[in-house]
């Protein structure tokens, strides 16, 4: 880092301490950007806070990428299957070690977006621009100040906004494959303490790509249709020392396309469009008295309108749904730590959180959830060792004035714990954590399919890993791999009934899993040169283990999981240029159980992303999927092949 | 080897299949997952699964998604509705594809005269001829069996579901299914068509709501399916007399209703209905079973009171209580041997189970994603007569294929075509 001033070199190292970012930044472009870091309340080198398993993305490498979400970010870490029903249209949820996607926590500068309705959230609505980083912790990130819902799911993805360090006014304009057209605003300042920005975007797209199905038994052309989208978002922020705030608006119409069917014609039936318009406005405050305490606020407000409608303006033929569905949520809570000796941290967190959904489904009555949660949290550290154990609880309770009443009210205690030893750069840890998610809403009420009896789906993480990394003037690398066992019990599933031709949410299926995640990465600079490699790689070996009797099923792969994918990116800078190039592999996944030819075959992705850095101007040039590679997340859904993207962005100054 | 030996051999593998009398020939329809485009074709024979995707296997195709029904329409030509795929597939007993249409989308059970396919459809759309035809409410098809094109459709209830021929009439149950979803209420009728001019007769309001599901047929007697709203109201089976309609009898005097759910039914060869399924609620989350048989002459006579067992014959009651999802019942009518699918879990194959008609379990087999759906073929020399199929009389004027399954008009002398579902070599007339 024989590059970086010495300032600046002890903020990295705090960053590094403080596990928000794992590898330091080495572009010097970032480093206004890192400065702001100093804001945030660090404690001691040897705070406990690296205990946490986290990879993340941040800075340069994150724009490096070719990325149009943040689903196409976390592609890139180890332990994640992202879902993805193709196209720019497509819901995108990520999927953490086989734990299912509504165990993924998804944070905005350290506030749950939650749904109430569904409990995911599609990672395609958020763009990465305005983000400073993206980290993934398994199980939970270990900060010694945090809400308790930070505590409360199986793992977590952070986004954190990028605070603004001066004032700027850019435009950036994007062509893409597929009729995709996308302009952005951004606008942003920095004044008495003060900081802000705006920014907006809009994006148009066909998503009318081309598709190929070629096996012994078809050989289907066709191009996809209904997968266009066009949204709108205006996102705000303003910031001051403890103090930070962020509005979000996003609205948008698209649609959702079919499985690609045997059909005679070529016409592949849509299934339904889709409204969106989502808003929320969120604030927290932070402050330390007395170096002993620190006191953390958090509020949000977050309103999430919905509707579907079946196709039946162009497919007269299915059923005619049009369904509106809304919902209210609002968030508070307080956090206080307390540090009674240098050695010990203690946190107690209450949060509360009330959700409203109505819709206008038949035999549906709105509904109101109060959840609340309560942690006590501490951590250790003492020599070499460290520690941090939490007791969470949760309590769920719904309101309804539906004839039959709500469902019962839901408690519950969960652990977790975890232990640390460091020996100079190598860092020895283990944890276990016990966490449920609750049923959602959908799940417990919508029409002909909640069911009231449904219990908690629990998950049970035990994880060994061990970090190394290693700098020197030139070079920084950094190895870390973890060993974990999962345990999913009573997962909730919609099946048909027994003896009924209806489905019911039910809670049905247990799933063992056994796994190593592994990352490596390393970096170095020489004169104007940089060069940048990540890499992960995922191992896994998910079970089923819900019915022995069922030999056909029973200890077979989780269906969709693939046993092996990796992931690898080289980034190489040049002054004001920069190539990166990312190979992601996935192995191959059954679908089904039935035919051993329900499978998923593997794949391999490789992304270009060429960028140049001007003053004025930036612009870059990425082609995702360069050999064409026809490929599926679900049976069915082709995704986009080969396609490109052109973005111009002027800064105004 | 000279040509003729060869020709000779050739000629044997082509016969011996027939040669070995098979029995027990049962095509089963795997509905496979929705939009996953992998409905699949078992075909079971003489104890043994030929092949769990027989129609790749004949045809080097795709079968396409959701296949939901199949009958025989005459001796050499089976209909099966492919829902999502919007298809009617026509095939062979032997598996050959015939031909193929998409006139009826949404397409959902079918009934046949031997001349003629009938199908209902939830859709709203049908092409007749070369025109496009449009309804407010669901729609009933007529497809001639030598053209494979719609000739005439007739609007019915919302939704129309199991379709039966009787008397130059077809019984359509209207469902009103989607009525949780739009606007509309559910159906509680029976639509009555004329299959000659396609025209609606009568409809008969069965008090019942949501008549949904497999509809089966032991001579004039229907059995139809009522799963209620799964709400407040339960499920409840129907015995419907196609006599008493076609003679104009008031509609409470055409039909009992039964308070048990005949979500799975099928025909005995004694003309009983099996009956299985369960009165669930989402109100409780609660369901109840039920085993049944019928016998509708007496269920109709006694109005209800009388007439219901829970007598199946050997173990297959107890069978069948074991089973973890079961997905369709059936009794093959040309030999009285009883069978059962499980579906599991849905996305492992299912179990086909097969039974002696004394009722001693035969086998398990491992078939297909959502077995659901049956069809026997005649077993080879098959001599005697069952009620409900009607078998084309006039031998030498059925149509003609060819070993691609091809209809042929114009035939050539020695070469080899089907006729009937036999193969034989066609010499000049």
């Amino acid at each position: 880092m024989k590059t970086i001033p010495a300032g600046l070199l002890r903020i990295s190292l705090c960053m590094l301490v403080m596990g928000i970012i794992s590898c330091c930044s080495v572009f010097a472009m970032e480093t206004a950007d890192s400065v702001l870091h100093l804001d945030e309340i660090l404690v001691s080198a040897n705070s406990p806070r690296k205990l946490a398993t986290v990879q993340e993305l941040s800075g340069a490498e994150l724009q490096s990428l070719s990325t149009t979400s943040i689903a196409d970010a976390l592609k890139y870490f180890a332990g994640v299957q992202i879902k993805d029903y193709g196209g720019l249209g497509g819901l995108k949820t990520v999927n953490v070690r086989s734990l299912g996607a509504q165990h993924v926590g998804v944070y905005i500068d350290g506030i749950r977006i939650t749904n109430a309705q569904n409990g995911t959230v599609d990672l395609g609505k958020f763009s990465l621009p305005t983000l400073e980083s993206v980290s993934l912790y398994n199980a939970n990130k270990l900060d010694v100040c945090q809400s308790a819902s930070e505590y409360a799911s199986g793992a977590t993805v952070y986004m954190r906004t990028r605070k603004p360090t001066g004032d700027s006014l850019s435009v950036t304009a994007r062509l893409a494959s597929f009729h995709t057209y996308m302009g952005r605003v951004n606008a942003q300042f920095c004044h008495n303490g003060w900081s802000g920005f705006i920014d907006g975007e809009y994006l148009n797209s066909k998503g009318d790509y081309p598709f190929r199905y070629k096996s012994q038994y078809e050989d289907t052309v066709g191009r996809r249709t209904n997968s266009d989208i066009e949204y709108g978002r205006v996102e705000a922020a303003l910031f001051k020392n403890g103090f930070s705030s962020h509005a979000y608006y996003y609205q948008s119409e698209r649609g959702c396309p079919g499985g690609i069917v045997r059909r005679l014609s070529d016409k592949y039936n849509n299934v339904g469009r889709e409204w969106d318009r989502d808003l929320f406005v969120q604030a927290s405050y932070q402050q330390s008295f007395a170096e002993k305490f620190q006191l953390k606020l958090n509020s949000k407000y977050a309103h999430e309108y919905l509707r579907y409608c079946t196709d039946y303006l162009e497919n007269q033929n299915t059923a005619r749904v049009d369904n509106h569905y809304r919902q209210h949520d609002a968030f508070m809570s307080v956090s206080a730590a307390y540090f009674p000796f240098d050695m010990l941290a203690v946190n107690l967190a209450y949060d509360a959180r009330m959700s409203w959904l109505d819709a206008d489904l038949k035999m549906f009555c709105p509904v109101r959830r109060v959840d609340q949660k309560a942690v006590a949290a501490v951590q250790f550290n003492y020599r070499s060792f460290r520690g941090a154990a939490s007791i969470l609880y949760q309590h769920f309770k719904d309101h309804t004035r539906l004839k039959v009443g709500a469902a019962d009210p839901l408690s519950r205690f969960t652990p977790s714990v975890s232990l640390g030893y460091t020996f100079r750069n190598l860092t020895l840890k283990a944890w276990y954590k016990s966490i449920f998610r609750a049923p959602t809403l959908n799940d417990i009420y919508y029409t002909q399919a909640g069911n009231r009896n449904l219990k908690p789906e629990y998950t049970k993480q035990f994880d060994l890993g061990a970090e190394y990394s290693y700098s020197s003037p030139d070079w920084f690398a950094s190895v870390q791999a973890d060993v974990y066992v999962n345990h999913i019990d009573d997962r909730i599933v919609c099946l048909p009934v027994k003896g009924t031709y209806t489905w019911s949410m039910m809670n049905y299926g247990k799933t063992y899993c056994r796994g190593l995640n592994m990352t490596a990465s390393g970096r170095y600079m020489s004169g104007p040169w940089n060069f940048s490699l990540l890499t992960s790689l995922t191992w896994q070996r998910d079970l089923n283990r819900t019915d022995p009797s069922n030999e056909n099923s029973y200890n077979k792969p989780i269906c969709y999981s693939p046993t092996l994918s990796f992931g690898i990116t080289g980034i190489a800078a040049w002054r004001n240029y920069s190539l990166t190039v990312s190979e992601l592999h996935v192995g191959e996944r059954m679908w089904s159980y039935a035919d051993p030819e329900d499978v998923l075959s593997p794949y391999n992705n490789v992304d270009l992303k060429l960028s140049a850095n001007f003053s004025k101007v930036l612009a870059s040039l990425e082609v995702n999927d360069l050999f064409d590679v026809q490929y599926e997340h679900i049976p069915r859904y082709p995704m986009p092949g080969r396609n490109f993207r052109f973005t111009l962005t002027y800064i105004f100054f | 080897m000279s040509h003729r030996s060869k020709l000779l051999s050739f000629l044997s593998a082509l016969l011996l299949p027939l040669l070995s009398f098979a029995q027990e020939r049962i095509i089963l329809l795997n509905e496979g997952n929705w939009q996953s485009d992998n409905g699949k074709i078992t075909y079971f024979e003489d104890g043994k699964i030929v092949s769990n995707q027989w129609f790749r296997d004949v045809n080097g195709s795709k079968l396409g998604d959701t296949p939901n029904d199949i009958i025989a329409v005459n001796d050499n030509l089976i209909a099966i509705a492919i829902n999502w795929s919007n298809i009617v597939q026509f095939i062979t007993p032997d598996g050959k594809a015939v031909a193929a249409t998409e006139d009826v989308p949404n397409n959902r059970k079918l009934a046949t005269d031997g001349d003629y396919v009938y199908i209902s459809s939830y859709g709203h759309e049908c092409r007749v001829g070369d025109k496009y035809e449009e309804f407010t409410k669901g729609f009933v098809a007529k497809i001639d069996a030598t053209t494979f094109k719609v000739i005439a459709a007739v609007e019915v209830g919302y939704e129309p579901e199991g379709i039966a021929y009787y008397d130059g009439r077809l019984f359509v149950a209207n469902t009103g299914g989607y009525a949780f979803q739009e606007s509309h209420e559910y159906e509680t009728t029976v639509s009555v068509i004329d299959a000659a001019t396609m025209k609606v007769e009568r409809t008969v309001d069965t008090g019942q709501i949501n008549l949904y599901g497999k509809m089966s047929q032991s001579g004039k007697y229907l059995c139809i399916n009522s799963p209620g709203n799964y709400y407040e109201v339960p499920a409840a089976a129907i015995i419907l007399d196609c006599e008493a309609v076609i003679a104009g009898k008031p509609d409470k005097e055409c039909f009992v209703s039964l308070p048990y759910a005949a979500t799975y039914s099928c025909v005995t060869t004694d003309g009983r209905f099996y009956a299985i399924g369960s009165r669930y609620s989402y109100l409780t989350g609660d369901y109840t079973f039920n085993y049944i048989s019928i016998d509708p002459e007496i269920a109709m006579l006694t109005e209800g009171l009388d007439g219901i067992y829970e007598d199946f014959p050997g173990t297959v009651l107890a069978d069948i209580k074991k089973i973890g999802m079961p997905y369709g019942l059936y009794v093959n009518p040309y030999t009285g041997y009883i069978y059962a699918t499980d579906a599991a879990g849905f996305v492992e194959g299912g179990t086909l189970y097969q039974w002696s008609p004394e009722g001693k379990l035969l086998g398990k087999h491992g078939v297909y994603i959502n077995p659901a759906h049956f069809l026997a073929l005649k077993p080879d020399n098959y001599t005697g007569g069952i009620n409900d199929v009607i078998a084309d009389p006039a031998d030498s004027d059925s149509p003609l294929y060819n070993l691609q399954g091809i209809r042929i008009s114009s035939p050539t002398p020695g070469q080899i075509y089907i006729r009937n579902g036999k193969k034989y070599i066609y010499k000049q007339q």
